[in-house]
């Protein structure tokens, strides 16, 4: 396993050559963006450091310069909202959930698609004229291999498998509230037969799972895992992944949900603000342009355990061993992954019935 | 077994038992801070290895050296922030208080409640409504306060300055009026009056009110989240938009740093002022 985390360790190296050598080509418009100072906002931590280590140099190489503003796409739209549209950045990283709402404020202006040559890598359902997608994350069942072997609870398959006596108080699920919430609660309301009009079915199965935590953060599920107060988690695959090379046993289901849906796909898309003008919104579509890099997407994809969607990035995370087990990088399976569209939905009612029925 | 003996042993269980509701306290208050500590120290077994253990097994300071930049120097700013915000409820928070137990105006009480209105106003609802204030008065004026420190500390004061008010207030009911007629009677000014009698006596309530108002503004999230601009972050902000993403030790290390920081700064508190100063909000009493 390390092997292989130093074979892909290697390719990225390898990768940050050709993108060290792509930086030179980038000195032929060395001073295209002079004085530019593009505003992002996107997550901070790691989310950035990302940015700043391989996007950053390359901008400012070109006389620009890059700020952040860092927050989760939610507390970011908010501040479009409250600025009603005069936002504190010029693109700005949003969630599929988001989606209807960002459009239907209208400080979103239209991608101009010729500018984002780099969207060739991508499929063609990962971009359009309003949001260019940027990552996705899998949301998987992680459970502890040995644990479950031991104690003879069979492998799941989908999210009702998870009800069984040995897991009960056994088993962590994502707040709604939570960045993976919506889209894995969703995604057991299908299962459970459940649609956008009716989550009582998705509600009464995660009842009967006798949930130990409803975490707020994927990284309580490391820690639970560690502990041994959990035996699985319903989480993004790259915590499953963190917590393997974290040392504990443990692997993934991609649940069946019906409708020929296998697995579910929580999506990131970047948006440009309205309020960027003038060669910011140059700035910003070639700040979109590098995120689909393919150096870019394995880098990002490595470091934050999420999927590309850059296809050559998806290619290379087969080297190593951890991913290709957690992490689904067949092209066809990753197209079959749960995609809901949250466009109209009553977001507060599903909260409102979470709280009454399973926060209690 | 005689009266006496019954009630020296009644006094010794008594006394057993008061020392282990001491302890039992002690434990509740300080064991999350010892596992941040004891997390923080225990290296990692191998590169990738990024787990939490406690007791930890292998000690060392790896962590310490993975804490971000940007965290340091947002630990820098939010001192900073808070110390002016300190100081500044101070200075708002003491006549609001002197005029609200000496004055006769009329609506007293609900000026009282306007005081405290901050308190209950959820601190996120705050950071929006000044976001949105801060984006009424640049569209007016030109000038934009989000992502300033003035903006910050407009923000902080907002929530802050209740407290303060809160302690000088408690103080301030049981001060003796005697001690300041005297002075006036002896030919003291106003000002000299207050400077050199009142304030004395009521600083116990000033220095509690001016530590939680740093407390508070140092701790906070939901108001400098809105508030907060690009290279000036406040180290709340920082470490909750980390913790979206990343869940390692130096999280941890981070958080002990943070913890031994304010060790430091009670440590100077108890040297120049003395922390059982702080305590006696209620007492009245002065140095």
């Amino acid at each position: 396993m390390r092997g292989s985390w130093k074979v892909l360790r290697a390719g990225l190296v390898a990768g940050s050559v050709v993108a060290a050598s792509g930086a030179a080509s980038f000195t032929a418009v060395a001073g295209e963006f002079d004085g530019v100072t593009l505003r992002v906002g996107t997550w901070g931590g790691s989310w950035k450091a990302n940015m700043v280590e391989l996007i950053v140099p390359k901008f400012e190489a070109m006389g620009g310069k890059i700020e952040f503003v860092t927050g989760s796409p939610q507390a970011n739209f908010a501040k479009v909202i409250t600025g009603r549209g005069k936002a504190p950045f010029d693109v700005m990283e949003v969630l599929d959930a988001q989606i209807g709402d960002a459009m239907e404020s209208g400080y979103f202006q239209k991608v101009d698609l010729s500018k984002i040559p780099n969207k060739k890598y991508v499929d063609d359902y990962q971009y359009n004229e309003n949001m260019v997608g940027s990552w996705h994350t899998q949301e998987v069942i992680c459970y502890h291999v040995d644990k479950f072997a031991e104690q003879g609870i069979p492998v799941p398959k989908t999210y009702a498998d998870l009800i069984h006596p040995k897991l009960a108080g056994k088993v962590s699920f994502p707040d709604i509230n939570s960045g993976g919430g919506l889209a894995n609660f969703t995604a057991i309301n299908i299962a459970a037969g459940g649609d956008r009009d009716n989550v009582q079915p998705g509600l009464e199965l995660i009842n009967k799972m006798k949930v130990l935590k409803f975490w707020s953060r994927g990284g309580e599920t490391l820690s639970q895992f560690e502990s041994g107060d959990i035996l699985a988690a319903v989480s993004n695959g790259g915590w499953c992944l963190r917590t393997r090379k974290a040392g504990v046993n443990v692997d993934s289901v991609h649940p069946v949900i019906g409708n020929g849906n296998v697995g579910v796909a929580k999506v990131g898309w970047l948006g440009i603000l309205k309020s960027a003008e003038g060669k910011n919104v140059e700035a910003a579509h070639w700040f979109i342009n590098e995120y689909l890099t393919e150096e870019f997407q394995l880098l990002f994809a490595v470091k934050s355990g999420i999927v590309p969607i850059n296809k050559n990035a998806i290619a290379r995370m087969h080297e190593d061993e951890v991913i290709r087990d957690i992490l689904v990088l067949d092209q066809e399976k990753i197209a079959n992954e749960l995609r809901f569209d949250y466009t109209g939905i009553n977001l507060s009612a599903w909260t409102d019935q979470w709280n009454r029925m399973v926060a209690k | 077994m005689d009266r006496a003996s019954r009630y020296k042993i009644r006094r010794t269980l008594g006394r057993v038992a008061f020392r282990a509701y001491c302890a039992l306290s002690y434990i509740f208050l300080l064991s999350p801070m010892v596992v941040v500590i004891g997390t923080s120290l225990n290296g990692p077994k191998a590169s990738t290895d990024a787990s939490f253990q406690f007791p930890p097994e292998n000690i060392s300071l790896h962590w310490y050296a993975r804490i971000p930049e940007a965290q340091i120097e947002a630990l820098a700013l939010s001192f900073a922030l808070a110390g002016i915000v300190a100081v500044l409820a101070c200075i708002l928070g003491v006549p609001a208080a002197l005029g609200l137990v000496r004055s006769n105006l009329p609506g007293k009480a609900l000026i009282s409640t306007v005081f405290r209105a901050p308190l209950q106003i959820p601190s996120i609802v705050t950071g929006i409504a000044f976001l949105q204030l801060f984006y009424l008065i640049g569209d007016l004026t030109g000038v934009y306060w989000q992502g300033t420190l003035f903006g910050l500390v407009l923000g902080h004061v907002f929530v802050a300055t209740p407290y303060v008010v809160g302690t000088v207030t408690a103080v301030l009911q049981r001060f003796d009026m005697r001690l300041e007629e005297a002075a006036l009677i002896h030919g003291a000014s106003r000002w000299r009056a207050f400077r050199r009698v009142t304030l004395p006596v009521i600083m116990p309530g000033v220095y509690a009110g001016g530590l939680y108002a740093f407390m508070v503004s140092f701790g906070d999230v939901p108001i400098a989240i809105f508030l907060t601009a690009p290279g000036f972050v406040t180290y709340p902000v920082e470490l909750f938009t980390a913790l979206e993403n990343d869940f390692d030790p130096s999280i941890m290390a981070s958080a002990s740093m943070v913890i031994f920081l304010c060790l430091i700064l009670l440590l100077a508190v108890q040297k120049l002022v003395g922390l059982d100063t702080l305590l006696r909000t209620g007492g009245g009493g002065g140095r």
